[in-house]
């Protein structure tokens, strides 16, 4: 629930710098050595938006499963889902993550107040503070 | 018209630029500041009591606890004579930056050598919010099973320090000690272990000399020794 209205601040900031408008959907990246389960963030983001200008969005989430590296033996592909080991199975050597710490927001689809027809992109990635991962 | 935008930004980015200020001024106060994480009745508080006793004789400590509900936990601690502020989340299964922002503003606790942030019980989201502190401990109990490193990686891997609690009641308990110290060597190798019983004082010391061990390694980096 937390982590839904963090998605939703970021939103409602986006939403903000292009005008008021209403969030049709959002999209997150959603890795999964984070421990959020992405049904339980859909549902809670239903929450967090229920009877507020933006009710009946949706939130869709990219799944990044988990990777990691090692240096010798490359990727470790007999991990087991959801662990997070930190020395190659194999030979012992320490273990880079090399995905599944995300949690991020992707993208927002919204349609401005005072507009109807056509559809636009707008990139921001420009404005960014850099902080991507 | 449908406007589509890139954004690209973390979900967790006000949160953890929060987290980062309050770094910065812990660093600049040279308080040390340990993030208790762990399921509920692991004995956090309990563990906090016991290294309370020992360490405000040399040490100004403050607390800060998480719950649900109720100001039992921070009353415990008041009553060692130590400084606490009870944060009630109403719900909310973790403490976020924000949170700990609010209590130093509405109590006393600092200037301290070590603030303790004692957790809401729970082993998953308390993981995912930096709260501006040196490190994370878990605490596992013993009779939580043998098996929740690997069941509930992230905190294991995540945390400088585990500490193994409840020590003395293992010759009552299937708790296989020597497969969860392997668990948690896999998933952190450089984390310490440690072994602890709040009931007859095992290991409490060698936790207090870590934490002022580590005191000791913040003031001299950052210049305040």
């Amino acid at each position: 629930m937390g982590i839904a209205l963090e998605i939703h601040r970021v939103c409602r900031d986006v939403v903000r710098q292009h005008g008021p408008g209403r969030i049709e959907s959002v999209r997150v990246a959603v890795g999964e050595l984070t421990a959020v389960e992405p049904e339980l963030l859909r549902f809670a983001w239903e929450a967090v938006v229920a009877d507020g200008p933006h009710a009946g969005s949706t939130l869709d989430v990219v799944w990044c499963p988990a990777t990691q590296l090692c240096s010798q033996c490359g990727d470790v592909k007999d991990r087991t889902a959801g662990s997070w080991l930190r020395i190659c199975p194999a030979c012992g050597r320490p273990l880079e993550v090399t995905g599944g710490d995300e949690l991020d927001v992707l993208e927002l689809r919204f349609t401005p107040d005072d507009d109807a027809g056509g559809a636009s992109a707008v990139d921001t990635q420009a404005h960014d503070r850099g902080d991507s991962p | 018209m449908t406007q589509v935008v890139t954004v690209r930004r973390r979900a967790l980015e006000a949160s953890e630029e929060r987290a980062q200020a309050l770094r910065r001024s812990f660093a600049d106060t040279g308080t040390l500041v340990v993030n208790i994480i762990s399921s509920p009745g692991s004995g956090k508080t309990t563990l906090l009591e016991a290294t309370l006793r020992r360490l405000t004789a040399g040490h100004h400590c403050a607390v800060i606890e998480g719950d649900v509900a109720t100001e039992r936990d921070a009353d415990r601690i008041r009553a060692l004579g130590v400084p606490a502020h009870q944060i009630l989340t109403g719900g909310a299964c973790h403490l976020d930056a924000r949170q700990i922002e609010a209590a130093l503003g509405a109590a006393r606790l600092l200037p301290a050598d070590i603030l303790f942030i004692e957790n809401v019980g729970n082993l998953i989201c308390p993981t995912t919010y930096d709260l501006g502190e040196d490190f994370k401990v878990a605490l596992l109990s013993v009779t939580e099973g043998d098996d929740k490193p690997f069941k509930y990686p992230a905190i294991f891997a995540r945390a400088e320090v585990t500490v193994i609690s409840k020590i003395d009641l293992l010759p009552h308990l299937p708790f296989d000690l020597a497969a969860v110290e392997e668990q948690l060597r896999s998933l952190n190798p450089g984390a310490a272990i440690l072994r602890t019983s709040a009931t007859t004082g095992e290991g409490i010391e060698g936790w207090c000399e870590l934490l002022v061990k580590r005191l000791a390694a913040k003031r001299r980096a950052t210049g305040q020794e």
